[in-house]
């Protein structure tokens, strides 16, 4: 075969340092956490805790609640936010910086504290259920898996409503007009064209939805009440106050990445064949539609977008009501915000400092893989593709657990104290950055680079000197999705974090199982803020680069 | 400055055979040209000799200097892309600039070259301007004066003029052609197009599936083609299917249809099944009632279609189940009309006969 | 924009932040793992500190979390102490505490604390229910615990998933022992009494359910009842004529811990009279300690000796824990 150059040192470098990485830090501490499920009490390799769990009733039907829940949430987001989506880019819809804003803003709030002011809105008791129960709407509760499924539309839609908006805009006008030519009423060609060519942005940010909403901890372990999830189930295995069994809880989580996993293989599959290049030359146009038709699609934007936004204000005006104890009386104060302020600042400033942290060694560590893997295809960065890719399938519980595991003793211990929660964060954020970093390099013609080491600069000097430069935009929208993402973390923080390390979720976290609501909801409206702030500043920088790879 | 050899040079992607077996010699300050339908290898063979492809077996050499084994980013070349490949986040002089900085050239000497190159491609006091500024040919100017400005052993440009409009590409090629002959450049041009070949190159290199099927000047490929497929490729052509009627003294006839024609070669025997290569503007429509000029061979037909091109018209004639089309300068004498029959004389020495494939 | 200067700046910011949070550090700390809630380490760690100018770092979890950490840390422990554990746990997790005896030992009886001194009970929690006043009138109030089998009070009552709560499952083992034969989980009255649950996944949601309406009536723990009837939900602290248990909780220095002279002053300082006064006070945790005056108290509290406290094999249903939680599971999923 062809000898080793040195031009294909650098990618081999970053593959093996990436896989490394990834090696330590991912699969070895799940490795730790499942090894037990497949050893029986002689510790012989066996696969009986497999066949006996996943032939129990109770755990068959969690599988079936979590999919049943997981494949109608992807179905209706997708229902939702398709429309959306092209309501957006293709109608004269009022206000639509507004919207694009307030689309990605439900990202920023934790899912376990939506699921509190939920419950305190639409709860059996709560103020919207009482009205509505006064108008004679027989609206009984949100708990149960209606609820769930409609509270996973309304937060997880900014995922399917964002890449398949970039997607709308994308397709070039001419193919339209090429379809209409050819005969085609503007809705076939709508159905046969334009469909088609969005189908992977749509893809791919309805498989977010489907691996979330399997994944999601805080709203299910609220609102599913009684019924069997996965997700709580593999929580409670690992780490339930009563019933802890790391064998099961091993086999439901490895089922559970296996499933996860495959969906993601399928869809790279379905992805790979199916690539539309199109280089838009002509933006789409806006339709000219009849204003019964536009003020339709403007109420079913605006209201969708406000609906989504209903636990994210609830939030900020619980903060200003007064608590007494955990008792909420209607009200208006500012002591919760007093409480606030005469505690600690700084879980503050860990969430900041970790998120901050976290999200620039996530792009560090995530865009050079992201470089190799689109720009230098072979066996060996495939596999660094796909292990970079498995940390989505993987709950934040499960890998904190692995990592308390593997790093406590021996020769790398890092326990204790803030590495190992940047490490975690990394780990959980390593695929976004990759698929991000890899997009953002699919718009960059590769002959740049070849120009660039054509005159003169090697190729680790031009990935810096050029590559690095042009990807800047996208890599900055990236981080800030991730840091605002981090800054929301819970999953693996709790199980992770040590005494001067806490974070704001964990107050939050913490008030709310306890019996401070009042300081958790401020703290919420604090969090929510400092995370909302960066989020719509960078925001055109997002839109321009980033939103397509969500 | 430097003459190119390339020997043996061999190359697989998996099962596709890219490069077979080239060997090639290109002068110091030669305007080199490899030409062949897409997937040919052409392009490879340039990516070879630019760094960014590498080789199964054979060599590369600048000079005495191999350079097969040497980085692309330390081979001094210069390569001009198909999509220009300027830097969107460089201004034109950071464009121009880049290489220099590769190199390490102090700032003033460096602006003074960048000032110089950009005067060279006729873009004078663009320096501050950006990529989205410029057209089509401006970019492509940039990407040349990039290239020249760090005065590369060799000249890489693959497939410059293709995204530029039919009147732009004329004149950038002879833009490009007289740079080459000014700076003495050593230049591989690679193209489809046979036309820009014809008109730009000193020699031509002709290829198809990875292997060299003639090396040549302009003229040589076009007019003396090493195999039917060169013939076609070079532009319109007759390739006339026949069978040897007699061969004496180097001049042999073949029954072409119902017609004879005369060829000039040095073997071939009756019976042998040839195929004929004469070129449409190698044929002449002779007046009515009048023979063929001194040396000239001639055979009738029907004429079957004519068609009015502006410069030329060209008619098709048929031979009795084969068609033989001929170019004339201007419009068909008036004798020559659809269903009409004409005489038609050649030179024989223009006729060169293939053994049938 | 210069690249070094740009790169430099930001390494700059890092270092500073790191070097910030050190400063935030005191040279006496104690690092507390502990499953109590934030209400109570509010009221606790400032007094603590205060008084001995020892930093507190909670690490505020579920128990379960608590133990997954204590175990998978034994080799180089991160925490000193663990609070807010049951006896139940206390005991199973023996092996990573260190054995201290405590000057307050004696004023706390000795089912309250082990017998080889590796934990001592801080407080009590009596399994209660709790009703909500504007949906249960005093006339069809439950007197105990076989009133919540009635027809009227289905989907109305709120439990704990068993395997997500200690208390939870203390409480309905007590029940299937009480009703059943003693050691097994089944039996009709269970069965009628699931029928009219709603299962949730932690006890807090019971507390805010009953308190806002969610629910009308829930298995709860004491204190949760006083802490939202004083601050002014309509809550009802119900005892069980049919008799309570007494959850214990208690405290215990993790074995080779990182402060271990900071771990025994927290100890003698959450069990000393006047602290537990003070906790009584604000967050309604009943005392282990017998030599307090409740009823004169906030809440006013009765004395443990006024309350029917049924006896619970505690260490029978430790060891049957599996089982009898599958059984549950099943009983649940059955009278959905």
């Amino acid at each position: 075969m062809t000898m080793l150059r040195p031009q294909s040192v650098f990618p081999l470098a970053i593959t093996a340092l990436g896989l490394g990485l990834l090696g330590l830090f991912f699969v070895y501490p799940l490795f730790t956490v499942f090894k037990v499920s497949f050893i029986d009490a002689q510790a012989h390799i066996t696969l009986a805790n497999y066949a006996k769990i996943l032939s129990k009733g109770f755990y068959q039907q969690a599988f079936i609640n979590s999919f049943a829940i997981g494949i109608a949430s992807t179905i209706g987001t997708t229902l939702l936010g398709v429309p959306l989506a092209y309501c957006v880019a293709r109608l004269p819809v009022p206000g639509k910086s507004a919207v694009l804003v307030l689309i990605a803003l439900p990202l920023v709030l934790p899912s376990f504290i939506a699921a509190y002011a939920l419950v305190l809105l639409l709860g059996r008791s709560g103020v919207m259920t009482v009205w509505l129960q006064a108008q004679g709407i027989p609206f009984r509760s949100i708990y149960g898996m209606p609820g769930l499924v409609a509270v996973y539309m309304l937060t997880l839609y900014p995922y399917v409503v964002l890449p398949t908006l970039a997607a709308f805009k994308a397709v070039d006008a001419s193919m339209e007009e090429a379809g209409q030519n050819l005969g085609a009423s503007r809705w076939r060609v709508f159905w046969t064209v334009v469909l088609p060519i969005v189908a992977p942005s749509v893809m791919s940010g309805a498989l977010l939805v489907l691996i979330e909403s399997l994944e999601n901890f805080g709203v299910a372990f609220v609102l599913a009440e009684d019924r069997p999830i996965l997700s709580i189930e593999v929580y409670r295995l690992f780490a339930g106050e009563v019933g802890s069994n790391p064998a099961s809880a091993g086999v439901l989580g490895v089922s559970l990445i296996l499933c996860t996993t495959s969906v993601l293989l399928l869809q790279r599959r379905y992805l790979s064949k199916r690539r539309f290049a199109t280089s838009t030359r002509a933006a789409p146009p806006i339709h000219k539609v009849g204003s019964a038709l536009n003020l339709l699609a403007t109420v079913f934007v605006w209201g969708t977008v406000l609906v989504a936004l209903v636990p994210f204000f609830a939030v900020l005006v619980i903060s200003f009501l007064e608590f007494r104890g955990p008792v909420m009386h209607g009200n208006f104060s500012v002591a919760n915000f007093q409480d606030l302020w005469n505690r600690s600042s700084r879980p503050l400033f860990n969430t900041v400092f970790l998120a901050s942290a976290a999200s620039l060694v996530a792009a560090l560590v995530g865009v050079p893989i992201g470089y190799v893997v689109t720009r230098f295809r072979s066996r060996l960065s495939h596999l660094l593709d796909m292990t970079a890719m498995m940390p989505f399938a993987v709950s934040g519980t499960v890998l904190g657990i692995g990592l308390v595991v593997a790093f406590n003793a021996g020769w790398l211990i890092l326990t204790g104290g803030w590495l190992i929660l940047v490490i975690a964060y990394c780990v959980r954020k390593l695929p976004f950055n990759v698929r991000a970093s890899s997009a953002i390099l699919h718009q960059i013609d590769p002959s740049l680079e070849e120009a660039s080491i054509n005159l003169g600069f090697s190729p680790v000097a031009t990935f810096f000197r050029l590559t690095v430069p042009l990807m800047l935009g996208g890599v900055v929208g990236g981080m800030v999705l991730t840091w605002v993402t981090l800054a929301a973390e819970l999953s693996s923080t709790v199980v992770l974090y040590s005494g001067s390390w806490s974070t704001m979720t964990t107050v939050i976290f913490q008030a709310l199982e306890g019996t401070g609501a009042g300081i958790a909801s401020a703290a919420s409206a604090v969090l929510i803020l400092t995370t909302a702030l960066p989020l719509l500043m960078v925001y055109r920088l997002l839109r321009k680069h980033q939103l397509a790879v969500l | 400055m430097a003459a190119i050899a390339l020997d043996k040079i061999d190359r697989k992607f998996g099962t596709v055979h890219a490069v077979r077996d080239v060997s090639l010699e290109i002068r110091d300050g030669e305007f080199f040209t490899l030409l062949g339908p897409s997937g040919c290898g052409k392009t490879t063979l340039m990516r070879m000799v630019a760094g960014f492809c590498e080789l199964d077996s054979g060599s590369i050499r600048f000079g005495a200097r191999r350079i097969d084994a040497l980085p692309p980013h330390r081979r001094n070349t210069g390569m001009v892309f198909q999509s220009y490949a300027i830097f969107p986040n460089l201004s034109v002089a950071g464009n121009v600039a880049y290489g220099l900085r590769a190199r390490g050239v102090a700032s003033t000497e460096r602006n003074e070259r960048v000032r110089k190159a950009l005067r060279l491609v006729h873009l004078d006091g663009y320096e501050d301007r950006w990529p989205h500024q410029l057209s089509g040919g401006q970019l492509q100017r940039v990407a040349l004066a990039r290239c020249l400005v760090i005065e590369p052993e060799v000249l890489l440009l693959d497939e410059p003029l293709s995204n530029l409009d039919a009147k732009l590409r004329v004149e950038m090629r002879y833009e490009i052609r007289q740079l080459q002959q000014k700076l003495g450049l050593t230049a591989i041009y690679v193209t489809h197009d046979q036309e820009e070949a014809l008109a730009i190159s000193e020699r031509i290199a002709v290829m198809r599936a990875g292997r060299l099927e003639q090396v040549g000047t302009p003229w040589e490929v076009y007019n003396q083609p090493a195999n039917p497929f060169v013939a076609d490729f070079m532009g319109v052509t007759n390739l006339l299917p026949g069978v040897v009627v007699s061969a004496r003294g180097g001049r042999i006839e073949v029954k072409i249809g119902e017609a004879l024609f005369a060829a000039r070669a040095e073997t071939g025997a009756a019976g042998d099944k040839v195929t004929l290569l004469i070129r449409p503007e190698s044929l002449l429509l002779l007046p009515a009632q009048h023979g063929p000029p001194p040396n000239f061979a001639s055979f009738e037909a029907i004429v079957a279609r004519i068609e009015y091109l502006g410069v030329l018209t060209r008619l098709d004639l048929d031979l009795g189940g084969v068609t033989v089309r001929v170019a004339v300068l201007d419009k068909a004498p008036d004798h020559a009309v659809p269903g009409g029959r004409v005489s038609v004389g050649y030179d024989p020495a223009r006729a060169i006969l293939f053994p049938a494939s | 924009m210069n690249r070094f200067g740009t790169t430099a700046a930001l390494l700059a910011a890092v270092a500073g932040m790191v070097l910030g949070a050190d400063a935030w550090a005191q040279n006496k700390r104690l690092v507390v793992y502990s499953s109590n809630e934030s209400t109570l380490h509010n009221l606790v760690f400032p007094a603590f500190q205060k008084e001995t100018g020892i930093q507190v770092d909670a690490v505020e979890v579920g128990s379960g979390v608590v133990m997954r950490r204590i175990a998978a840390e034994k080799d180089r422990p991160q925490g000193d102490i663990v609070w807010g554990l049951s006896r139940l746990n206390l005991n199973n997790n023996k092996e990573f505490l260190a054995p201290y005896r405590s000057k307050n030992r004696d004023a706390i009886p000795a089912e309250f604390r082990d017998a080889d001194d590796h934990w001592i009970g801080t407080n009590l929690h009596l399994l209660v229910i709790l009703a909500n006043t504007n949906l249960v009138t005093p006339a069809v109030e439950p007197k105990g615990w076989e009133d919540l089998l009635a027809p009227r009070w289905k989907d109305k009552v709120a439990v704990t998933e068993p395997s997500n709560s200690g208390s939870a499952y203390i409480n309905l083992t007590f029940l299937a022992a009480k009703w059943g034969n003693g050691k097994e989980v089944g039996g009709e009255k269970l069965t009628k009494l699931l029928q009219n649950t709603k299962v949730v996944n932690k006890s807090s949601l019971i507390f805010s359910g009953v308190g806002t309406g969610e629910y009308a009536l829930g298995f709860g723990l004491e204190y949760a009842g006083y802490l939202w009837k004083t601050n002014g939900a309509p809550v009802k602290v119900i005892y069980p004529a049919d008799g309570s248990v007494a959850v214990m909780e208690g405290v215990g220095i993790v074995k080779g811990g990182p402060n271990p002279e900071a771990a025994k002053q927290f100890v003698e300082f959450v069990t000393r009279k006047d602290v537990r006064e003070l906790i009584l006070s604000k967050t309604f945790r009943r005392p282990t300690r017998q030599d307090l005056d409740l009823t004169n108290l906030p809440g006013g509290l009765p004395q443990l000796s006024a309350v029917k406290v049924m006896d619970y094999d505690e260490a029978y249903w430790a060891k049957e824990r599996t089982v009898a939680l599958e059984k549950l599971q099943d009983l649940i999923q059955k009278t959905r």
